[in-house]
């Protein structure tokens, strides 16, 4: 088992080296360079004097190998360099605003699958009946809905119906947990809601399968409690595809993550990396596409984890 | 646009040094505002802007957002007087002398001020930040760098006298220099951090009414009141700047009570929610804001001025004004190149001579007419039919984002092919400053509304806003000679040419003015809406009444 | 008509009763799978619009109407007009030629070269393969509208490049599935055998391998087509996708479109319902597909 681990980090790792030469080379092609963005907001007509003086300040002027040896050198050192926005090490912006990524992320999650499961498994359980149909219908509705959409729909309601405006100061978790619940459940909602949407469908699917193998019947033939056949012996099969596709939509959801942070104006890491991106702020943009695909790797190697631990039988094989 | 600073009857023979200080002896004695109630001291006042300040740098920048929060941390020479546009009050300069030729002008500053972190404030401060401004160090960037360019030197004979000393004589000069961006910085703190390249953007460091004490980037930027400030100390205690970019979410957050105030409404439907609200103020006033066609002259076609002309045409300017206006504020218009309400203006008919200012609300232009002989104009200067031009604009403001897409809507109707690309503010600004563009209708917001200002700023081929590269030495003769015209009818004469001749070369083109609206709880006090974005943004003469 | 005795039940005759029994298949198919068949409809009724856009649409989509700034929906502007006055409904209705454009432009070019590299990949397998794969895996640890974010910002914003955008995280996963598919295949008997008798490794790979992966990647492109017409809204909402005057559903729901929500909902209700109509459309058929080609496949390719 630890070797498995072992051996996923490691490719992880190499995946990550990756990820963070594509993100630099790409950041540099793009036009309209930092120099510019940080000179000329709403000025009038800079010289190019000025600007290549910038650039060289910034270090902008070397070559391309010269600045990604320097960053990944700074990386391995843990330093992933300054703002060129906000002046702050990329590292203290990332660490302040993660906290509402991850509780958004988390939130969203629990729901798809709190809500998700039990209503799979009723919809399998009571197939056929309007508590079916008025699932499945809610879920084909939660997958095609766009999530910045739905997020938009509900600022309307929610501004409309109940005078509800933004929060000024966003609540850490830890500082107060319950206003800060408050405050995220409707981003969460949002992000979630494809989630919620994908995992009651393929509960339901995976459970009208599993109940009618045989080792149900068996079960029940045996006198078992309905419950008991559907919980016990049922569900515990039917969660590796559930685990499955939360693993196949882990990257999924942070896109929508950040479109929809970006809509509820959430200071969290996804609305730094649109901004970081359109701003042609580089170190921040690379700093955290690179932690949001480490996120998105380990969530992956915890999620095949669980499958493994769910499914020994996928345990002896060792490759990704 | 009266200055009121008195002058010595006996004009230029006589070497007198002329005392400026009339009226700003004046202002000193008289209170500084009448109130039906006495102010209370204390509270927070919490205002939204509609996003966050890219930096805190006011000399490098030119956009709301930096200069509502950097306001009321700094101080100029001189400030706009808040109950009255026209006038100076004083500032860090507690009065000033104009030399009889015009040319020198002596400010003499108060004593005893001291800087937010301790330091003193002497004339060496002045003379750095001036020349900052004008003669920016290497790696700063100055966007009025030419309003200030005909100063010839700046002195400090001793810490308490400042002399600037300008190539020609400029009645203008005191209200340019007054400029709400043309704060006074440290040169101790500011220079090393030029030398560095980061310049002033990371900290305030000020003599102004307030203190920055916290920024958070998405989040707050929190100001207390300054004890040590060398005027009538401010009646809050704090100040809290919330960037929020929703219009609706502000004004729902004001309705709510959960912040006090927004000083930047461009739309008219969240006005009029706020409207309903008894207990909510709102207006809106024009300001120096207008919004010009720009088109590169250095490209081809638009190297032509038929091209220019036919561009020109094709506007509607009434159904621009009728669709941007609820939008962005795009409201106003004006006849010539000067503010609408502006003594400068042209007459009607001597507007309606150039190509497509006749489609102004009022005017009785015809469209259809108008937009023929576009074409025609067109084909003679041999520009294809479908001709494609892309549009350069700013996603994150409607004056610049939406008059771009009507604009193009428009360029349709003459057979042209128009596409608005819609940037974020880092490649437009990357785009335009490079000349890498055909066409952008940039909504230019200045502060101040003088000749100088407007005409120097915007119409100068070495103005601060010539993003469309055109050059003429004619013109820029024209504005230098009205400059320095101290007779106001001569004066006024030689503007009324300078707006005929540089109209007739359709370098840019107007399209309207704009005003922006404002929106406050009835429990704020104190504050005066000026018809300008920037000025009286100090808020040390705002209470809460609660 | 002949006299023998025709046996209604198996008759298969010359003339009417053939034509009867394709279109009672039919029938039968449209019974048996109602949703599908009810996805494919809206999908040709989209296709329908976007295609015959200029006949169908009311107004000129670009044009606006200073009188009319955003109007309810009323018996002039059937679905309201926004705020620069352009009627809504013909702006989805063009709306409609650019989200599909982009939804089938993207899943076919992404599919199509991903399951290239998938299947050349497994194929030929060794260090290519490895490094294929790793380079797959790079892309798929990034979310995907971070990638087409950087790459349209990269590339810029019209039709084609919003294409190319929009493909690049589709590839590693349409690659990863037609490369699963590959190895099982390369196993088989018939291939093994295929390839002692001396086929091309071409002909092998066109003639066996393709028509058998091909029923996963059609699940994939339908699934994908869905998410390329929402990530494509998502884009343009953002400001890096199609621009303005175009009318795209995703730009219909930004820019001042945000500011007159609360006066006038219509603007951003009835696109948002036009993305949630085309990606329900695309999602239901594609199950159809699953389910008609292989029910097995909905447990090893979920969504």
């Amino acid at each position: 088992m630890l070797t498995y681990i072992a051996q996923r980090l490691a490719t992880g790792f190499v995946t990550l080296f990756g990820v963070a030469a594509i993100v630099f080379l790409v950041l540099r092609i793009i036009p309209g360079d930092a120099a510019v963005m940080l000179t000329g907001a709403g000025a009038g007509v800079v010289s190019e004097e000025d600007l290549a003086q910038v650039r060289h300040k910034l270090g902008l002027d070397r070559s391309i190998p010269v600045q990604f040896a320097e960053w990944a050198g700074d990386l391995a050192s843990g330093n992933f360099g300054t703002s060129l926005r906000t002046g702050n090490p990329v590292w203290t912006d990332i660490v302040r605003r993660f906290p509402y990524t991850l509780e958004i992320v988390v939130i969203a999650m629990l729901l798809a699958v709190v809500l998700g499961v039990p209503a799979g498994v009723l919809a399998a359980r009571f197939v056929g009946t309007w508590l079916d149909r008025a699932i499945q219908a809610f879920s084909i509705f939660g997958l095609a809905a766009p999530s910045f959409w739905i997020g938009l729909l509900l600022i309307l309601g929610l501004v409309s119906l109940f005078s509800w405006s933004a929060p000024l100061y966003w609540e850490p978790f830890w500082v107060n947990p319950l206003g800060s619940l408050s405050q995220l459940i409707w981003p969460s909602i949002a992000v979630g809601l494809r989630q919620l949407a994908l995992i009651t469908r393929m509960t339901r699917s995976i459970m009208l399968e599993v109940l009618g193998e045989d080792y149900i019947r068996t079960a029940r033939a045996k006198g078992l409690p309905e419950r008991t056949v559907v919980f016990r012996h049922g569900l515990r099969n039917g969660l590796l595809p559930v685990v499955t596709l939360v693993g196949f939509e882990f990257a999924a959801l942070f896109g929508s993550l950040i479109i929809t942070e970006t809509v509820f104006s959430v200071p969290g890491l996804g609305q730094y990396v649109v901004q970081s991106i359109l701003n042609r702020d580089y170190p921040a943009a690379q700093g955290i596409v690179l932690v949001l695909a480490a996120i998105v790797v380990v969530g992956n190697l915890v999620v095949d984890l669980l499958y493994g631990w769910l499914d020994p039988r996928t345990r002896v094989q060792g490759a990704g | 646009m009266t200055r009121r600073f008195s002058r010595s009857r006996n004009g230029l023979t006589r070497r007198k040094v002329v005392h400026g200080a009339g009226a700003l002896a004046v202002a000193l004695a008289a209170p500084r505002f009448a109130f039906a109630q006495t102010p209370k001291r204390g509270g927070t006042l919490k205002i939204s802007n509609g996003g966050d300040p890219p930096d805190f740098d006011l000399h490098q920048s030119a956009t709301y957002l930096t200069e509502f929060i950097g306001a009321p941390c700094y101080s100029t020479l001189l400030r706009i007087d808040p109950n009255d546009y026209n006038k100076l009050v004083p500032d860090l300069a507690e009065k000033y002398d104009v030399s009889d030729d015009g040319k020198t002008i002596t400010f003499h500053l108060r004593s005893g001020v001291t800087f937010h972190n301790g330091m003193p404030f002497t004339a060496d401060d002045v003379v750095y930040s001036l020349d900052r401004i004008r003669q920016p160090p290497a790696g700063i960037v100055s966007p009025r760098k030419g309003l200030l360019g005909n100063v010839e030197n700046v002195a400090a004979p001793d810490p308490l006298t400042v002399v600037v000393t300008l190539k020609q004589a400029q009645p203008d000069f005191p209200f340019l220099v007054s400029n709400p961006y043309n704060v006074i910085v440290p040169k101790q703190v500011a220079r090393p951090l030029d030398a560095s390249g980061q310049g002033m953007k990371r900290q305030i460091v000020g003599t102004g009414p307030f203190r920055l004490k916290t920024a958070v980037d998405g989040q707050l930027y929190e100001m207390e009141r300054n004890d040590k400030y060398f005027g009538t100390p401010a009646y809050l205690d704090k100040l809290q700047f919330f960037p929020i970019k929703g219009e609706i979410e502000r004004a729902v957050a004001i309705q709510g009570k959960r912040i006090d105030a927004c000083f930047f409404f461009p739309n008219e439907s969240v006005l009029a929610t706020l409207r309903k609200n008894p207990n909510v103020k709102e207006l809106r006033r024009p300001t120096p804001t207008f919004v010009n066609l720009i088109p590169n002259v250095t490209r081809k076609p638009f190297d032509d001025v038929r091209v220019r002309q036919a561009l020109s045409l094709a506007i509607d300017r009434d159904a621009f004004v009728k669709t941007v206006g609820p939008l962005a504020g795009a409201y106003y218009h004006s006849r010539g190149l000067l503010l609408p309400d502006s003594p400068y203006s042209l007459s009607e008919a001597e507007v309606k001579q150039f190509a497509g200012y006749d489609t102004a609300p009022g005017l009785g232009g015809d469209i259809a007419a108008n937009r023929k002989k576009a074409m025609e104009l067109l084909e003679q200067a041999g520009v294809p039919k479908d001709f494609k031009i892309s549009m350069l604009t700013r996603a994150d403001v409607p004056a610049f984002r939406d008059s771009s897409i009507n604009v193009a809507a428009q360029f349709k109707t003459i057979g042209l092919d128009a596409t608005v690309d819609i940037r974020d503010p880092g490649a437009f600004y990357a785009l335009e400053n490079k000349g890498d563009f055909q066409l952008v209708a940039h909504s230019v917001a200045l502060s101040g509304a003088l000749p100088d200002q407007i005409l120097g700023e915007g119409y100068t081929s070495y103005g601060g806003r010539n993003y469309g590269q055109w050059k003429d030495d004619a013109i820029d003769e024209m504005f230098r000679a009205q400059s320095r015209e101290r007779d106001q009818a001569k004066r006024k004469e030689l503007i009324h040419q300078f707006q005929l001749s540089f109209m007739k070369t359709f370098y840019q083109i107007n399209l309207a003015w704009v005003g922006y609206g404002v929106g406050y709880g009835t429990q704020v006090k104190g504050w005066n809406a000026l018809p300008d974005l920037y000025a009286n943004m100090q808020l040390d003469m705002v209470w809460l009444d609660s | 008509m002949t006299a023998a005795v025709i046996d209604p039940a198996t008759a298969v005759t010359a003339g009417a009763p053939v034509r009867k029994t394709r279109r009672a298949r039919l029938w039968r198919m449209v019974r048996r799978q109602p949703l599908g068949t009810f996805g494919a409809v809206v999908l040709a009724i989209l296709a329908f619009a976007a295609v015959f856009a200029p006949w169908i649409a009311p107004f000129d989509p670009t044009a606006g109407d200073p009188a009319a700034l955003y109007q309810p929906p009323g018996p002039v502007y059937w679905l309201g007009t926004d705020g620069f006055g352009r009627d809504i409904l013909s702006r989805l209705i063009y709306g409609a030629r650019i989200s599909l454009a982009v939804g089938v432009g993207t899943s076919l070019l992404g599919v199509v070269v991903g399951a290239a590299l998938g299947i050349l990949s497994a194929y030929l397998g060794g260090w290519v393969d490895s490094l294929t794969q790793r380079v797959m895996d790079a892309l798929l640890a990034f979310p995907m509208l971070l990638i087409a974010l950087t790459m349209a910002t990269v590339l810029g914003s019209s039709l084609h490049n919003v294409i190319i955008a929009l493909s690049i995280p589709i590839i590693p996963r349409a690659a990863r599935i037609a490369r699963a598919s590959t190895l099982v295949l390369n196993a088989t008997t018939f291939v093994e055998a295929a390839r002692a008798s001396g086929c091309s490794d071409t002909r092998i790979v066109l003639r066996h391998i393709l028509p058998n992966t091909v029923a996963p990647l059609l699940v994939i492109a339908t699934a994908y087509l869905g998410l390329a017409v929402v990530q494509e809204a998502a884009l343009d909402y953002l400001g890096a996708g199609i621009q303005e005057p175009a009318s795209s559903w995703g730009l219909m729901m930004s820019g001042s479109a945000t500011t007159l929500a609360l006066t006038a909902p219509w603007i951003v209700i009835f696109p948002g319902i036009a993305i949630c109509l085309a990606v329900l459309a695309s999602n239901l058929l594609g199950d159809t597909i699953r389910d008609v080609f292989d029910p097995k496949l909905q447990r090893d390719f979920p969504g």
